[in-house]
């Protein structure tokens, strides 16, 4: 008996893998529990809901035993990346990413499965169409209420399609979760250092032979602009000018400014996270600074943080929203610069048009705005166009960024005016 | 409703704490009651010293892990074995076959010699006197031993129960359809009536012990709620099994109280189980790509569920006849019939218990000859598992800790039962309320994903109760097992829980991706009549091992029945 019941402690050892198995389990479930209970989010949420845009569309609505989907084919990709889908392939989709989850209470049911959302799905489509297979990110907001109205990534998928042979990057959000070189459009940014650090700018004077020899290193501007006023040198895209007062004022303000202005940090549309950019932040020379002070270095900008200091440039210096779900409330306000820059900035940027790019190009909009080509490094440019609309009925503010899409008046500023025209006849 | 609301979360509440509670107390009252061993005899060494004999079967010998522990002139490590039957009648047997065991003089062949108080015993070159202990002075022994339920009273952990599952019940009534509700409310007033019943009929026979059922209907109550959220129609037909299982378990107990009868049943047993997983092979339909159910008249069951209790029936043994090889030999044909037949049904996570089952009861039993053999039946074993390895359970293997990674394919089910228990954090979203338990959706999701269910609607720490509940049982078991009269009980109880711990393992840990997924049941949780029926016959074995003093129902008193000692006076 006793040498059976001795024997006996091989259960206890089968008991022991029972308790480190349950252990190990516990520790994941703290870990992971998050991720698991997102996995199947429509399903742990609640019973039903559904999607519908600013137009009263149904882009998507489930119930425990369906998972519908708009029926218009191009309406679904165009919106791929605001609904998500029910695989939860994309990170960012509403589909996926709306619900609260706790390690106490767990995943708790929405209060409401229907979600209105500010999108107008027909300028998604228009955007989608413009950008036509290209690899971008367009996004549009209303700088006055906040509403998200566009937001488009491309290249994207049929979300119906249960084994998509996706192009490279389609279940990418470029509007939130990627940066890019921004090239010139990032002189929005040194800009607003500018304004409020050199109290001379009106009087200053910027002289430029195209190009100028910083501590032995070379930064070339895209053409000879002689001597040129502050507003001359933006709407020139003047890089010599640029770099030179980024240098001017010291790498500590700029990262300062960077930091402030939200480009450095994730940021939230809804909850939903976008990815931080980048700017150099150690310390780093002159000639560094000075290439990082037009947008280029190792500069990355995220979409969405731009369409933010673009709205709240518009919106002299108070960022609304934005939202992309409705919920009643008119969104958070947040002042992210002065209303002194921002209203100089407006100038600056109408000044570009006018002076610059030319009205003609886009007729019919009172439009303030500034291009970027941000060289790649890789003999490719990425191209932006960034703004807003200077008008009362149609208070939008935009970015266009066409990834390897050559020259940012070209390429971004083209396809923004067909997407404007088409939102404000809308 | 703010007022269902405050309902689901004052519920919450109540049963977390009802639900630690009883794991506590079950605990408790396992580890304050003292397991006094019983005497049955004494063997006198020279003129002074007593040795209490204490089981039905005592290993004599030189060695540490004997019984029976004597110094003396050539008495080898493992000398003879003693055993007391049913009646009262002792027999000393030398079952290693290497002679040198005399009574009264005679030689002691395999077979044994009878054995009367007062002969005297020879091992090598020391004599033994035997002393029986009579009637009267057992019952004097026996007074002194402690009494069980003393310290934690059995009556208020049941009652804890009781509310865990009336509001269990409640949750229930919030979730469910207006029509289904009268049939889980039906239900669960069956399972709380039949377990106050079974409750007094062991206070009317004068048992006290009761930490086991209690664990058993705690589980049996979340099948219920299982069953009740994913398929309310069949909740009656589950508690009417329930009332079957636990009348069975009685009998299975009380049967298992006779050792000879006991022992008389195996090689039926054994039959049986071959025929049934016969049956099984010629009859057997097809779920879920393995072929382990019959199903007639609308009725279906898992013949391979009631071979686990014949399995654990048969492996079991007593003392005498272990050390025979041709006995072991049997066993171990026996062991690989069936895990053969269950990998050839393609029942993969049955034959993996069976496995598990077969190692823990081979090694209890084997002594050092034995051993070899049955590493080497162990090994061929292995390999008709690895013929068992089908298309489906090979993918099963592949997808095993990457089931993220192929979520909409080979990791469907494990990351659904993962991703609704993470939704139900630690509280749970109510019972009936979250979406796992959805068949039509979730194939299978109420047996083999049935951990999910419980996390999900009940939460996380309900969901560990009913892991530690089933650890409970097996504790219970060993620590049982250590004074249990024959090793018969002593291998039935470890092996019975050792084979729920594997299963539990390989459905907890399987479904969350821990181990490879293999689609076996919960011990006594998972929807299934078959499983519910053989969970219960196997906690007999429990039981049967229990001899604390008046604590189980599946132990005899010990004492002679009256008509015997009538006879014995005349």
């Amino acid at each position: 008996m006793k040498q059976i019941t001795n024997r006996a402690v091989s259960v206890l050892l089968l008991a022991a893998f029972v308790i480190v198995g349950t252990l190990l389990y516990v520790i994941r479930f703290v870990d992971h529990g998050q991720d698991w209970a997102a996995a199947y989010s429509r399903e742990n949420a609640g019973a039903s809901g559904a999607l519908i845009d600013r137009n009263g569309v149904v882009l998507a609505s489930y119930s425990p035993y369906e998972s519908l989907f708009q029926e218009d084919a191009e309406l679904r990709q165009a919106n791929y990346h605001v609904t998500g889908d029910y695989y939860g392939r994309t990170g960012t989709g509403l589909l996926t990413d709306y619900q609260d989850y706790s390690l106490f209470t767990g995943t708790s049911r929405s209060q409401n499965a229907v979600l209105y959302l500010n999108i107008d799905s027909e300028l998604n489509r228009r955007a989608w169409q413009v950008l036509d297979g290209r690899p971008g990110a367009v996004l549009v907001t209303n700088y006055k209420t906040g509403e998200l109205l566009c937001m488009v990534s491309s290249p994207t998928i049929d979300p119906l399609d249960a084994e998509p042979d996706p192009p490279e990057g389609a279940y990418l959000n470029r509007c939130l979760s990627a940066s890019f070189v921004p090239g010139s459009v990032f002189k929005l940014v040194t800009a607003a250092a500018a304004i409020e650090k050199m109290p001379d700018l009106s009087e200053r004077r910027f002289f430029c032979e195209g190009s100028v020899e910083i501590a032995g290193v070379t930064i070339v501007c895209s053409g000879y602009h002689g001597e040129q006023t502050f507003e001359e040198a933006l709407s020139n895209s003047c890089n010599v000018a640029f770099s030179q007062i980024a240098i001017e004022l010291g790498q500590q303000t700029m990262v300062k400014k960077v930091r402030e202005l939200g480009f450095l940090d994730s940021q939230r549309l809804d909850g939903i996270p976008s990815v931080a950019g980048s700017f150099p932040t150690d310390f780093v020379g002159d000639p560094e600074l000075g290439w990082a002070g037009v947008g280029q270095s190792t500069d990355l900008i995220c979409p969405y943080a731009m369409l933010r200091y673009v709205s709240a440039i518009a919106n002299d210096g108070v960022l609304q929203g934005p939202q992309l779900v409705r919920d009643g409330s008119t969104g958070s306000a947040e002042r992210l610069l002065k209303a002194e820059t921002a209203k100089a900035l407006q100038r600056l940027m109408h000044y570009n048009v006018i002076n610059g790019y030319g009205a003609g190009r886009f007729p019919g909009l009172e439009l303030c705005a500034k291009t970027g080509t941000a060289e790649r490094g890789d003999g490719s440019s990425n191209a932006w166009f960034v703004g807003f609309l200077a008008d009362e009925e149609h208070p939008y503010a935009f970015v266009v960024m066409i990834e390897r899409g050559g020259s940012g008046l070209g390429a971004a500023g083209s396809a923004a005016n067909e997407i404007l025209q088409f939102a404000v006849n809308r | 409703m703010p007022n269902s609301e405050m309902l689901l979360t004052l519920s919450r509440v109540v049963m977390i704490l009802c639900s630690l509670s009883v794991i506590i107390r079950c605990l408790r009252s396992m580890l304050r009651d003292r397991y006094d061993p019983e005497t049955w005899a004494f063997l006198k060494i020279g003129k002074q010293q007593l040795l209490p004999v204490t089981h039905w079967e005592n290993l004599l010998g030189r060695s540490r892990s004997a019984d029976l522990q004597l110094e003396g002139k050539d008495i080898r490590r493992f000398h003879a074995v003693l055993r007391r039957t049913e009646d009262g009648a002792w027999r000393l047997f030398d079952v290693f076959g290497r002679g040198g065991v005399w009574v009264n003089g005679s030689a002691v062949t395999r077979d044994g010699l009878p054995l009367e108080s007062g002969d005297a015993i020879r091992l090598g070159g020391t004599t033994l006197r035997f002393l029986d202990a009579d009637e009267a002075r057992r019952e004097r022994l026996d007074s002194i031993r402690s009494p069980v339920g003393k310290r934690v009273s059995p009556v208020l952990t049941l009652l804890e129960l009781t509310v865990f599952q009336l509001f269990l019940l409640m949750q229930h009534a919030l979730s469910a359809l207006p029509e289904d509700l009268p049939g889980i409310a039906l239900s669960f007033a069956l399972l709380i009536l039949l377990e106050w019943s079974c409750f007094n009929a062991m206070r009317v026979i004068g048992r006290s012990g009761f930490e086991a059922e209690t664990l058993a209907f705690y589980l049996t109550s979340l099948g219920f709620s299982v069953c009740a959220a994913s398929a309310p129609e069949d909740t009656v037909r589950q508690a009417l099994i329930a009332l079957v299982s636990v009348i069975l378990f009685l009998l299975a107990g009380i049967w298992m109280r006779s050792l000879k009868r006991a022992e008389t049943l195996r090689l039926p047993a054994a039959l049986l189980a071959l025929l049934l997983l016969a049956a099984n092979y010629v009859l057997g339909s097809e779920i879920n790509g393995a072929r382990n159910w019959i199903v007639f008249g609308g009725f279906s069951f898992q013949p391979s569920e009631l071979v686990k209790v014949a399995y654990v029936y048969v492996g079991a043994s007593t003392l005498d006849r272990l050390y025979r090889r041709r006995n072991l030999f049997a066993f171990i044909v026996f062991s690989a019939i069936c895990v053969g037949v269950l990998a050839l049904l393609g029942d993969f996570g049955t034959a993996l218990i069976f496995f598990v089952t077969f190692l823990i009861i081979s090694f209890l039993r084997s002594g050092s000859i034995a051993t070899v053999f049955l590493a080497l039946a162990g090994a061929g074993m292995a390999g008709m598992l690895a013929v068992s390895v089908k298309p489906h359970i090979a993918r099963r293997f592949a997808v095993w800790g990457h089931v993220w990674e192929d979520r909409f394919d080979a990791g469907y089910q494990q990351t659904r039962a993962m991703s609704a228990a993470a939704a139900g954090g630690l509280f749970g979203k109510g019972a009936g309320a979250g979406w796992l338990h959805q068949t039509r959706m979730n194939a299978a999701s109420n047996t083999d994903l049935v951990f999910g269910i419980l996390s999900e609607e009940l939460g996380l720490i309900i969901a560990l109760c009913s892991i530690a509940a089933v650890l409970l049982l097996a504790f219970f078991a060993v620590r049982s097992a250590r004074n249990g009269r024959s090793s018969f009980y002593a291998i039935g109880a470890c092996a019975a829980t050792g084979l729920m711990l594997t299963q539990l393992s390989l459905n907890v840990f399987g479904s969350m991706d821990l181990l490879p997924f293999t689609g076996v049941p919960f011990p006594f949780v998972s929807k299934g009549g078959s499983s519910l029926l053989c969970c219960w016959l196997l906690l007999a074995f429990i039981k049967s091992a229990d001899n604390r003093k008046d604590a189980s129902f599946a132990v005899s008193s010990g004492f002679l029945p009256r008509k015997v000692k009538k006879e014995a006076k005349a």
